[in-house]
């Protein structure tokens, strides 16, 4: 391995970090004044190079014993995650004149990047520390997101509050990396696996996943380690908020899936009903029955639809979760399908959110009422993203849903009930009750008319523009779904 | 690019434009009124370009021709693969060009027909939308694409029927067509499901593994299931699905009815594509209908049953869309009828010969209404044939071809074909004296409406101040009457090119074929049958004939049988006694059932999920929110001091986490 090598296989990163720091210096400059175009046309510069530095790269390889992976699977992920912060960055410009915000776009934006350059690191590793920093890094710069674009109150303490759980899910996920390392030898996720398979597993391996689980279901914002995700989504600015439900919750899973399935395989245990063994399935299916529970009946309740849009997001991520555990490839196909779509449904529905929070000054659900009338596009957009996640064909969400649980009900031996069949129809259920909540703010924006003295509800072309291309995105994914199943398959069989 | 793929390219940019105008349409202002008319037009002629491309290289491809692409639409796990496809060959390619071309001339008719809507844009929206579904359909390759694209014409003609929706009439006539035709498209799904089950795949053509290939079709005749073969099953189901579309007994009920919608609706939608559909459809799965002599029999017998039928009803009309949307009904049902004995090409260019004059009929019907301030009955009008010259002669051409008038007329030809068909129809010989008998009547309603509307003297305040319409409504009439006209010269006996485009084979030209013994007397029967049909209307109700206005003098000369024709057989009244009474009783009972019993459990368990959220949200939003406010309001003031004092709230947040854990790790040890 040369240095030219590894500059060539951190081609991407190495492209959003110079761009945070030219913003930096931008901002160190004033240069974000006058309405921040500037800016936002060296983001997307940089996003863009990035991206051109990811599909041109080298097709696969893999440096430094497994700290820089690079394979069709991580590359069809780095260009997601990009186009995802390409989108964010759409709706932090030049909308930033919200808040306390004005005039710090550039440092703004910056945070952006170094946050995408955490994930991105996440997704293109396969050594457990090298994957710690990543999170750290993209957590570090999301608590400051989050407080960035408010003055002080409600930001700030969902920030302190996020900050607080985030600090010590990190120190739960690096003492079990500790006890994972003590019973391997190793953190590089190959090497683990060869080990587990050969040697006996150590009793203190499984109390090594169960820490890292900790870790883990605090990105991913599983029950009972969704306590910050209410707060966080409500009280940041909509498109910091957008980006926590997206980029970050797209590597959280990426990274989930892959190291339980591809590093822990071996000890996977089983959840199938009456027959729990012990290993990482039996947790993860507990996360999952409770983050379905809890997710979408507390979303019953809200009247705040960025909230709603937490609880929701909380539901969402026990759906994944259960066909997480059926642990084999078609789940694992299954889960980032389904994490990408996700993604785009929850940038768009808080794209619409930041609108109507912009022009009404709340997000409550009588905020939404007539938006139908004031605003079609945007309505129209939120009832796709909604119905999507409410999984109503010809939407993907309907698509992804299905796959996710075909996948979940897909292993054990042929003819016999599957063992997965309780969580399954626990979803089912819940998915129900998630349809509720969903046609509640759908109500509001297309039946309840507009109060009298309703602003005009006016968002940014560029904003505009994102929410259609998910919207879009979401209905040709919906009647074509192999456009992206299809290269998903053909990335995981070089994995598997 | 390849030969192939300009083909394709360009079978893909048939439906696309219109689907394209109707999502723009769709976001448009409804102000915008002549832009939205004129894009729809545009897209509508796209399609027309490409469907002339597509035709000029079958035709060019010769013999039997026929390409198909197919492509992954969707996989679910390993192996299932679900797989659509575009099918080019000469059963689609010449209905493709009658679909957009029709369609384009009705869009350019609607311009000035629903100019002064205030919905237009909404209009040319769902027109859009229905010319892309329609010809989605028509280039399907999979029988599942098919469906799909059948249950989206379906709704575009559910909100096209219903777009006045304002009177109620409308209303319910959109809503019977909805539900009637619903029910045979629950005996195509039906037949669908079925053919996967069998056959594996739901591609017409697929290399050989196509359910339309001698593979899969040997397969299906060969085995029997409750005393017939699967065939046999799978084609009645399918056939029950096009009864449904295309009007055939006993489903014709809600054409008729779905007259309410807007003229130009009724000429696309209702007399010239979507009805024809289901025959589409059976032509489109001939091979399968083929393999099964049952399926086969029971289709003339409908067609023949629906030709008559139709016919029947039709003599005893009184609005001039409804004599029409019988007449529909009757023809539907010769082609069906063609199908049946085994004359799928005569049935084709009946279908396409129908289109053209059918349209042409129903807009110059909309422009006498027009001209004559939305009169319908046609024993109100009379003498429109001064006032409205044009539109008379344009009415006049297409409804001498519907009348099937000897030689210069394209019905006369496909009809002519449809009989020898029937006649040549080695099982029974009753279909071909019921098509004799519905050609003489189709000839007397036909002059009867036609002496009604424009001979004689004005019968109401109405029809003697009628107007000839605008040039932008006579144009589209010009050209179809043109092209009731034109066709013909492809299908006689003496030069059946058409025949030998979808059969293959080389069309030899012949004048004497037509004097050959199995010809000409055929030809000339038919040709007194029309005459005597003429003869007949003309005797009761020439022009010079003096009767109080608004009284049939058919009634006079039927008695009660002009009654019970003009009630459409008791037809609507019996399923209202029957299906319907027993669908509501049915209903009330499921509600009873609902509100006290399966509602009581339902309010228990929303009661239980109600109190659980109430729960969840105090517990995260009292406790812990709460308190954290507490807490950072405390940082926020200052001092270390108050800081430890709500030591304890933040403790009990991160608590939760450590507990989290503990409980994972627990469960852990438990197991």
């Amino acid at each position: 391995m040369n240095y030219l090598e590894l500059i060539s296989h951190v081609l991407p990163e190495i492209a959003v970090l110079v761009t945070a720091l030219v913003l930096i210096g931008m901002g160190c400059a004033g240069g974000s004044r006058g309405g921040g175009k500037a800016v936002l046309a060296v983001t997307a510069a940089g996003l863009g190079l990035a991206l051109a530095a990811v599909v041109f790269g080298p097709e696969s390889g893999r440096l430094l014993e497994g700290m820089i992976v690079v394979d069709a699977l991580t590359r069809l992920f780095k260009a997601v995650l990009l186009a995802l912060t390409l989108g964010t960055a759409l709706f932090l410009f030049p909308g930033g004149e919200a808040g306390g915000n004005e005039g710090r776009g550039a440092e703004n934006s910056a945070l952006l990047l170094l946050a995408l350059l955490g994930l991105l690191v996440v997704v293109g590793t396969e050594n457990l520390l090298l994957l710690f920093v990543g999170l750290e890094l993209a957590s570090l710069a999301l608590y400051l997101m989050v407080v960035f674009a408010a003055p002080a109150g409600r930001p700030a303490e969902a920030a302190l509050r996020y900050f607080f759980f985030g600090s010590v899910a990190a120190a739960f996920l690096l003492f079990g990396f500790s006890f994972i390392y003590g019973a391997t030898g190793s953190i590089d996720l190959r090497v683990i696996a060869k080990v587990l398979a050969a040697h006996p597993v150590e009793p203190i391996l499984p109390l090594g996943v169960g820490l890292a689980l900790v870790g883990f279901g605090f990105k991913v914002a599983a029950v009972p380690f969704h306590l910050w995700a209410p707060d966080v989504y409500q009280s940041a600015p909509a498109p910091a908020a957008g980006f926590i439900a997206s980029a970050s919750k797209v590597a959280g899973f990426f990274i989930v899936a892959k190291v339980l399935v591809l590093g822990f395989g071996v000890v996977e245990g089983s959840a199938d009903w009456g027959a729990f063994a012990m290993g990482w399935a039996p947790l993860v299916a507990v996360l999952a029955a409770l983050s379905m529970v809890v997710g979408n009946l507390a979303a019953l309740a809200q009247q705040s639809v960025r909230r709603l849009l937490a609880y929701s997001g909380i539901g969402h991520s026990g759906f994944i979760l259960t066909a997480l555990v059926a642990a084999n490839a078609e789940a694992v196909r299954a889960v980032l399908f389904y994490s990408v779509i996700y993604g785009v449904a929850s940038l768009a529905a808080f794209g619409v959110a930041g609108c109507v929070l912009r022009a009404r000054g709340a997000d409550r659900l009588e905020d939404f009422a007539g938006l139908g009338r004031t605003a079609p596009a945007a309505a129209g957009v939120l009832a796709l993203a909604l119905l999507s996640l409410a999984g109503l064909p010809p939407l993907v969400g309907f698509f992804g849903k299905f796959q996710l649980f075909a996948a979940a009900l897909s292993g054990g031996t042929p003819g016999t009930v599957p063992g997965l069949l309780w969580l399954v129809a626990l979803a089912l259920l819940m998915s129900a009750v998630s349809l509720y909540y969903y046609l509640r703010v759908l109500k509001q924006v297309f039946f309840a008319p507009a109060p009298a003295d309703a602003a005009p509800t006016r968002d940014t072309s560029a904003g505009t523009a994102v929410c259609l291309v998910c919207g879009s995105v979401l209905v040709l994914l919906g009647l074509f779904p192999s456009l992206v199943l299809q290269p998903l398959q053909r990335a995981l069989v070089q994995l598997f | 690019m390849t030969e192939t793929a300009t083909l394709f390219l360009a079978l893909a940019l048939i439906p696309l434009p219109p689907l394209a105008a109707a999502a723009v349409l769709l976001f448009m202002p409804g102000r915008l009124r002549r832009p939205a008319g004129a894009i729809a037009v545009v897209a509508q002629a796209l399609a027309l370009f490409a469907s002339g491309t597509v035709l000029v290289r079958v035709v060019a491809g010769g013999d039997g021709f026929r390409e198909v692409l197919n492509f992954t639409w969707f996989q679910l796990g390993a192996e299932t693969v679900v797989p659509l496809g575009l099918l080019v060959d000469a059963t689609n390619a010449p209905v493709l060009l009658m679909v957009s071309l029709v369609g384009l001339l009705v869009f350019i008719y609607s311009i000035a027909y629903m100019g002064g809507d205030p919905r237009a844009v909404r209009f040319f929206c769902f027109l859009s939308f229905f010319s892309a579904a329609m010809l989605g359909l028509l280039v399907a390759n999979s029988l599942l694409l098919l469906f799909i694209c059948w249950e989206l014409v379906g709704l575009a003609s559910y909100l096209l029927i219903g777009f006045w929706f304002q009177k109620p009439a409308a209303a319910r006539a959109a809503r019977k067509a909805f539900i009637v035709t619903r029910i045979g498209d629950l005996g195509l799904f039906l037949g669908m499901i079925w053919l996967y089950r069998e056959a594996g795949t739901l591609l017409f053509y697929d290399g050989g593994a196509g359910v339309l290939e001698t593979a899969v079709l040997g397969g299906l005749a060969a085995g029997a299931a409750g005393g017939m073969t699967a065939a046999t099953a799978i084609a009645l189901l399918l056939f029950i699905g096009a009864a449904g579309k295309s009007g055939q007994v006993p489903f014709h009920v809600w054409l008729p009815d779905a007259m309410e919608g807007p003229t130009p609706v009724s000429a696309l939608i209702h007399a010239a594509t979507m009805v024809a559909a289901g025959v589409f459809l059976v032509a489109r799965a001939y091979p399968l209908f083929e393999a099964s002599a049952t399926a086969l029999s029971v289709v003339a017998w409908v067609g023949a049953a629906t030709a008559l039928l139709g016919a029947c009803i039709a003599v005893a009309q009184r609005e001039i869309k409804r004599i029409l949307a019988y007449s529909t009904v009757s023809q539907l049902g010769f082609m069906m009828l063609s199908l049946g004995v085994g004359g799928p090409v005569a049935a084709l260019f009946h279908l396409l010969a129908h289109a053209f004059f059918k349209a042409l009929l129903f807009l110059g019907a909309g422009s006498v209404s027009h001209g004559c301030g939305e009169e319908k009955d046609v024993l109100r009008m009379g003498g429109l044939g001064r006032r409205m010259p044009l539109t008379f002669a344009c009415y006049g051409i297409g409804m001498m071809a519907l009348a099937g008038f000897p030689f210069f007329f394209s019905g006369f030809w496909s009809k002519e074909a449809i009989l020898h068909a029937a006649q040549a129809w080695p099982v029974s010989p009753g279909p071909f004296w019921i098509a004799l008998a519905a050609t003489f009547l189709t000839a007397f309603y036909m002059s009867r409406q036609m002496l009604l509307v424009f001979f004689g003297r004005a019968r109401s305040e109405a029809a003697a101040q009628a107007h000839e319409s605008p040039r932008l409504m006579t144009a589209p009439l010009v050209i179809l009457a043109a092209l009731s006209v034109l066709p013909l010269v492809v299908a006689t006996p003496a030069w059946p090119w058409f025949e030998a485009l979808v059969r293959g084979g080389e069309a030899q030209w012949a004048l004497s074929r037509l004097l050959a013994p199995e010809v000409w007397p055929l030809l000339a029967g038919s040709i007194l049958l029309v005459g005597a049909g003429v003869g007949l209307a003309w005797w009761i109700y020439h022009p010079g004939r003096r009767e109080a206005a608004g009284r049939d003098p058919l009634e006079d000369r039927l008695g009660a049988g002009h009654r019970v024709l003009a009630e459409e057989l008791y037809w609507d009244r019996t399923y209202d006694f029957t299906v319907v009474r027993a669908c509501r009783w049915s209903g009330r009972l499921a509600a009873a059932l609902d509100r006290w019993i399966w509602g009581g459990a339902v309010a228990l368990a929303a009661a239980l999920a109600r109190l659980f959220s109430a729960l969840a949200d105090r517990l995260d939003r009292r406790g812990l929110n709460h308190g954290f406010d507490l807490g950072c309001a405390g940082l926020r003031a200052g001092g270390i001091g108050l800081h430890r004092a709500h030591r304890g709230q933040l403790h009990f947040l991160l608590t939760t986490l450590g507990v989290g854990a503990v409980g994972l790790l627990l469960l852990l040890a438990w197991l």
